[in-house]
């Protein structure tokens, strides 16, 4: 029997000894490649009980313990750092959507502070967020609004306080700063939306780039992604509401983070659940292409998607008739009968 | 204060009243993850959190821990690297074979294997163990902390290819990972009845406690295998 060990391969005779043996070169860096990729036909592992430590020393690989010991270490640092310097595009893609979220949750903050602290000089200005944020960092006090502005005269006749000298210079610094976020945050956008189009046309094409990113990020990876039968696609992002579901008696979501698709979103309730699984179905199969059939758009999935849509609007124009009390909007007619106890809510977006 | 060694490696460090586990500081001066260091008599010391450590809790809970200073470890789950970094302590005439999937985790457990002498990483499933039987060599004790549905499978093919005959596996069950809905006391008792019968290594349980309070739903089984 030959097995492969990390310093060499090995011929065993039935009694598990050693007969014959081919060391590899005691480099580092090849040892390290073929750590990595160690497949070599007909090769096995060793048995189990087999002491390849031995091994090493009565081949005359290494000289003692430390030195097995050393090289081996060195041997499997170099090899882990090589395996994962590997990135892949899907990496990128994670690491936008996270930075994108990141920004949303500071800038918010950073927003609200602003209409705080604006709001003492210029109460009826009647912005907020972004916008608000470029106002600010234009003019900063009220008085240097420019005639053309649509706000110059509640401006004008403003009751707020006069903003000078340090406190001026303050609040545009900060405001400038929120408005840097918000550039940054169009940039990530774009990247996603070119990144995405690259890396699965497919999916872009039924889910939209961000819908489609954010399905990669929770995923964590494309690859992963394109693995997830597509119930689970479905409810990606309802991990509250799931988890309700399976311990306790609570309805089951039916939509998690593709709820954002503005076919369901625009969708009435009692439609949402059998397009999100309709959605949902063909997202699978469009990630699947993306990753497993190489590059290159079908039109033939949104085609498809579309009639059954169309289908399912068409057979289900009118919400189904409540029963009783309880009613709590699931809209599955088909479920309530089973399931009575539908009454809690569930704790995420259904 | 005073150290007092309460198993082999592990001390336990009483300060101002308070007691807390400790092992001696392979690397001088050198804090793995921002615990805190403390010298008595010549001896440097790191501070162990049985909050952060399952090993450091079945300490606390009084299991026997089979690691010696020369043992081999094999290290199932290693993530980042804070419990290993420990064992490593331990370990200091030994090797700990630190066993992680997640790429991510790697990054800083290759930081701390270039710190240390005597760790091996290993980016691996550890489903499977074929894919590392050509670098790991038979071990004293198998250390798992992989919180996976089959973690006790998990368990069971490692000891296969890589336990001594009388070697250890010490193992940490989260009953959360493997059914999210079933009461944890039903879990774990199926996971020991699944450790002892299942597989075709058959466990012996030495030892087995939950690792409350410091490890919510879990628990800490010690075993070895059956002749």
């Amino acid at each position: 029997m030959k097995i492969i060990t990390w310093f060499g391969t090995l011929t065993l005779d039935d009694g598990g000894k050693v007969v014959e043996w081919d060391m590899f070169s005691k480099d580092t860096d090849a040892l390290a490649e073929r750590l990595i990729q160690p497949k070599e036909a007909d090769m096995d592992i060793p048995p189990a009980g087999f002491d390849i430590r031995a091994a090493a020393i009565e081949c005359g690989f290494v000289a003692s313990d430390d030195e097995y010991d050393n090289l081996l270490r060195d041997v499997s640092i170099r090899a882990a750092k090589k395996q994962i310097s590997s990135g892949t595009p899907d990496m990128g893609i994670i690491q936008a959507v996270e930075a994108l979220d990141d920004i949303d949750e500071t800038a918010n903050t950073l927003s609200e502070r602003l209409a705080e602290w604006y709001g003492m000089y210029f109460p009826e200005v009647g912005l907020s967020s972004e916008p608000l944020a470029r106002f600010v960092a234009k003019y900063g006090s009220r008085s240097n609004v420019s005639p053309d502005d649509r706000l110059y005269e509640k401006a004008t006749s403003s009751m707020g306080a006069e903003l000078t000298g340090l406190d001026e210079e303050l609040v545009k610094g900060f405001a400038e700063n929120i408005c840097t976020l918000y550039d940054s945050r169009s940039r990530l956008e774009e990247y996603l939306v070119k990144s995405m189009e690259t890396t699965a046309p497919n999916l872009v094409n039924i889910a939209g780039a961000l819908i489609g990113a954010r399905l990669v990020s929770m995923a964590g990876g494309l690859e992963k992604l394109a693995r997830f039968p597509s119930s689970t696609i479905q409810v990606i992002g309802a991990n509250r509401a799931l988890f309700k579901h399976l311990r306790a008696r609570a309805p089951s979501p039916k939509h998690g983070i593709i709820f954002n698709h503005p076919q369901i979103k625009n969708s009435p309730w009692w439609q949402r659940g059998k397009i999100a699984r309709a959605l949902a179905a063909k997202i699978s199969l469009a990630v699947r292409m993306d990753v497993y059939s190489g590059g290159g758009l079908n039109e033939s999935i949104k085609t498809e998607l579309d009639a059954k849509i169309e289908s399912i609007k068409a057979t289900h124009p009118k919400p189904p008739k409540r029963e009783s009390k309880g009613g709590s909007g699931k809209g599955k007619g088909e479920y309530k009968n089973k399931n009575k106890m539908q009454n809690k809510k569930a704790g995420g977006r259904r | 204060m005073a150290a007092k060694e309460v198993s082999s490696g592990v001390f336990e460090i009483t300060e101002r009243g308070g007691k807390q586990l400790a092992t001696k500081n392979l690397v001088h001066g050198m804090s793995v993850y921002g615990e805190k260091l403390i010298e008595i008599e010549g001896c440097e010391y790191r501070i162990w959190n049985p909050k952060r450590s399952k090993l450091a809790a079945m300490v606390i809970k009084k299991f026997n821990i089979p690691i010696k200073r020369d043992s081999k470890v094999l290290y199932l789950g290693a993530a980042s690297g804070t419990s290993v970094s420990h064992v490593s302590d331990i370990v200091s005439d030994g090797i700990v074979y630190a066993v992680e999937f997640s790429q991510r985790t790697m990054r800083d457990l290759i930081g701390l294997c270039d710190e240390r002498p005597n760790i091996v990483p290993i980016l691996a499933d550890a489903n499977r163990p074929q894919s590392y039987a050509h670098i790991v060599e038979e071990v004293d004790v198998i250390f798992q902390d992989v919180a996976q549905p089959n973690q006790s499978e998990i368990a069971a093919v490692n000891a296969k290819q890589f336990l001594k005959k009388d070697g250890h596996l010490l193992l940490s069950i989260k009953a959360r990972s493997i059914d999210t809905a079933a009461n944890p006391k039903k879990v774990f008792k199926d996971e020991v009845r699944k450790l002892e019968n299942d597989f075709d290594v058959g466990f012996e349980v030495l030892d087995s406690r939950e690792l409350m309070p410091f490890h919510e739903d879990h628990l800490g089984v010690m075993a070895r295998v059956r002749n």
